[in-house]
């Protein structure tokens, strides 16, 4: 088995064991009445698909950057980190398949979205190309994973990863056009949220939903996993140049 | 590896190893250097078990990290089966298991077992196979009964030998202990020598660090005694306690005043230790000295006499001197 699908799986069996994990899935829930009580109140029916998928995005985001800042660092303090380090698999593959563990199951806040619509909203949202709304799915998710590694070859360089995380994320709800579209930002945010991955995947998802026919898709799923793939491949390069640097200063346990 | 006649194949192989530590510079502080390895020189063959023995921060662990490939040395080369350490960590890794002692390094909240299939999948192996040497090793390591309850649960002695479990799932030729029995009963440290004799007769090469005499003389058959990152001696724990023989002790009973005091003044006799019930112990500092102070004893009518060889213990307080026992 690879180091990437032992890490996913080990990190589902490590959500199982520890319901910790998933108290940011409820939450999603709890924006999904937010955001839809404005859009009810505000008689715009039309938001209606922005403000169930939003919650959901948002999660997606939030827990693979929690994630991406705590799997280093619960190595670090369990004590693993080193022997971890002494095995043939690189740390990229085992933080990216923990990562993919974590934004798979969060998948579980479009579901709860589109529940909590239907339950206490009695709004059923139509997904009107569900093939597409897969595979943007897909491909977000697996961009997410790959992005997130960025954030761990960051956070692990500081002592104050929790601040970081907290900050990191409003501006990427924001930049990556999760309740307001891209389109809607100023020319200067519009430019920046081009190399976010998360404003191409949250247009494609509402596209998807949408009854007009998707707009290239292929394209854009393509830039989503580009971005993806980026986003792991810079990941891969932060954490190698650190996992030297501290071998070379001898910090390993103290990353 | 290439194993040529003349030399015997070297499982591990260190030179003039030195590793210094730089602590940074703060406020009104200035930037410190600690150097744990001082020019470590040693070469252990396949198949041997060798102990690294010292007082802590002796430099032990920072030689076993550096030989598992998680620290980078200072200066000097370091070699495992013939393999650079530094330059070329990823072909070592599938060759070694390392295990430190102590209660961390494993993931407590969820079971032996799955802590074991985890770090089997991380050394690339098949699923199947870590599914059978999962249940092998844990069979092995006496916690198949408590295989599927979570780590949390277990004993140290029983978290120690899932940590030995973790350490062999890769099936490695060369295996780092480092003090593997901290913490643990008496009883269970038996045990776990037991196991690392099982482990070498199998041709594994073990390195194993300790701060135990009665560990190191009882599995090793050579160490390393090694003190602020040099190393002092490498032989058998047989010859290092021969080294002092000549420091061996006569403890006697019954002698008056007057042959404690002639002998004293024997050559060969560094001190005379009296009780004041006429129980003394006599230190030899000369390899026939025992010899004339038992003739001597023997002549003036004394009848109880014995001598006795020094343990590793002594020998490693000998070598280090008091700080051996400050650990």
């Amino acid at each position: 088995m690879s180091a990437f699908w032992a890490a996913l799986r080990f990190q589902l069996q490590l959500m199982r064991s520890n319901p910790d994990y998933l108290l940011d899935i409820a939450t999603a829930p709890v924006y999904t009445v937010i955001f839809l009580s404005i859009v009810k109140h505000a008689d715009r029916p039309d938001l209606i698909a922005h403000a169930v998928l939003a919650p959901a995005l948002i999660t997606l985001w939030w827990q693979s950057l929690m994630a991406s800042g705590e799997v280093i660092d619960t190595d670090r303090y369990y004590g693993v980190l080193e022997p971890l380090l002494a095995t043939p698999s690189s740390l990229h593959s085992i933080v990216l398949g923990r990562i993919a563990g974590v934004t798979l199951l969060s998948l579980v806040a479009f579901a709860e979205s589109w529940l909590t619509a239907r339950v206490l909203f009695g709004i059923t949202v139509q997904i009107s190309h569900p093939g597409w709304f897969a595979i943007a799915l897909i491909a977000t998710t697996a961009a997410m994973a790959g992005t997130s590694t960025i954030m761990a070859g960051l956070f692990v360089r500081t002592r104050t990863a929790r601040t970081f995380q907290n900050s990191l994320s409003y501006p990427f709800f924001v930049l990556g056009g999760v309740m307001v579209p891209v389109a809607l930002l100023p020319d200067w945010a519009e430019t920046l949220s081009r190399v976010v991955f998360l404003s191409w995947s949250a247009d494609l998802l509402r596209d998807s939903l949408a009854a007009a026919p998707v707009e290239n898709p292929i394209g854009r799923v393509m830039i989503v996993l580009t971005l993806g793939i980026v986003g792991a491949a810079l990941g891969k390069k932060l954490i190698d140049e650190l996992l030297e640097r501290v071998r070379g200063l001898g910090t390993l346990s103290q990353v | 590896m290439e194993v040529s006649d003349s030399h015997p194949p070297l499982a591990v192989e260190v030179h003039d190893l030195v590793r210094v530590f730089e602590s940074a510079k703060r406020f009104r502080k200035p930037a410190s250097q600690t150097t744990a390895l001082d020019g470590i020189t040693l070469s252990i063959p396949l198949g041997e078990v060798h102990g690294l023995l010292g007082p802590n921060g002796a430099g032990k662990t920072t030689l076993v990290k550096i030989l598992s490939t998680v620290l980078l040395p200072t200066s000097g080369t370091a070699e495992v089966l013939g393999i650079n350490v530094a330059s070329e960590a990823r072909e070592v890794r599938p060759l070694i298991g390392l295990v430190f002692g102590g209660e961390r390094g494993l993931y407590p909240r969820i079971t032996g077992r799955q802590n074991l299939r985890y770090w089997a999948a991380l050394y690339r192996m098949p699923k199947v196979d870590a599914k059978r040497r999962t249940d092998v090793l844990l069979e092995r390591v006496g916690l198949a009964e408590r295989a599927d309850d979570r780590v949390e649960t277990y004993s140290r002695g029983m978290k120690q030998r899932l940590h030995l479990a973790r350490g062999l799932i890769g099936d490695p030729k060369v295996l780092f202990l480092d003090e593997p029995t901290t913490g643990m009963d008496p009883l269970a440290a038996l045990d776990f020598r037991a196991l690392v004799r099982e482990l070498n007769r199998e041709g594994r090469t073990i390195l194993l660090t300790t701060h135990d005499m009665a560990e190191a003389e009882s599995v090793c058959e050579r160490v390393t005694l090694i003190d602020r990152g040099r190393v002092i001696a490498t032989e058998s724990p047989r010859t290092l306690a021969r080294w002092i023989s000549r420091f061996e002790r006569v403890d006697v009973q019954g002698a008056d005043h007057q042959i404690l005091s002639e002998i004293e003044l024997l050559p060969g006799v560094s001190k005379v230790l009296r009780d004041g019930s006429g129980t003394a112990r006599i230190e030899t500092s000369s390899d026939d000295a025992t010899a004339e102070v038992m003739k001597r004893l023997v002549e003036s009518g004394v009848t109880s006499v014995r001598t006795s060889l020094p343990s590793l213990e002594e020998v490693y307080v000998r070598l280090i001197g008091d700080r051996g026992l400050v650990l």
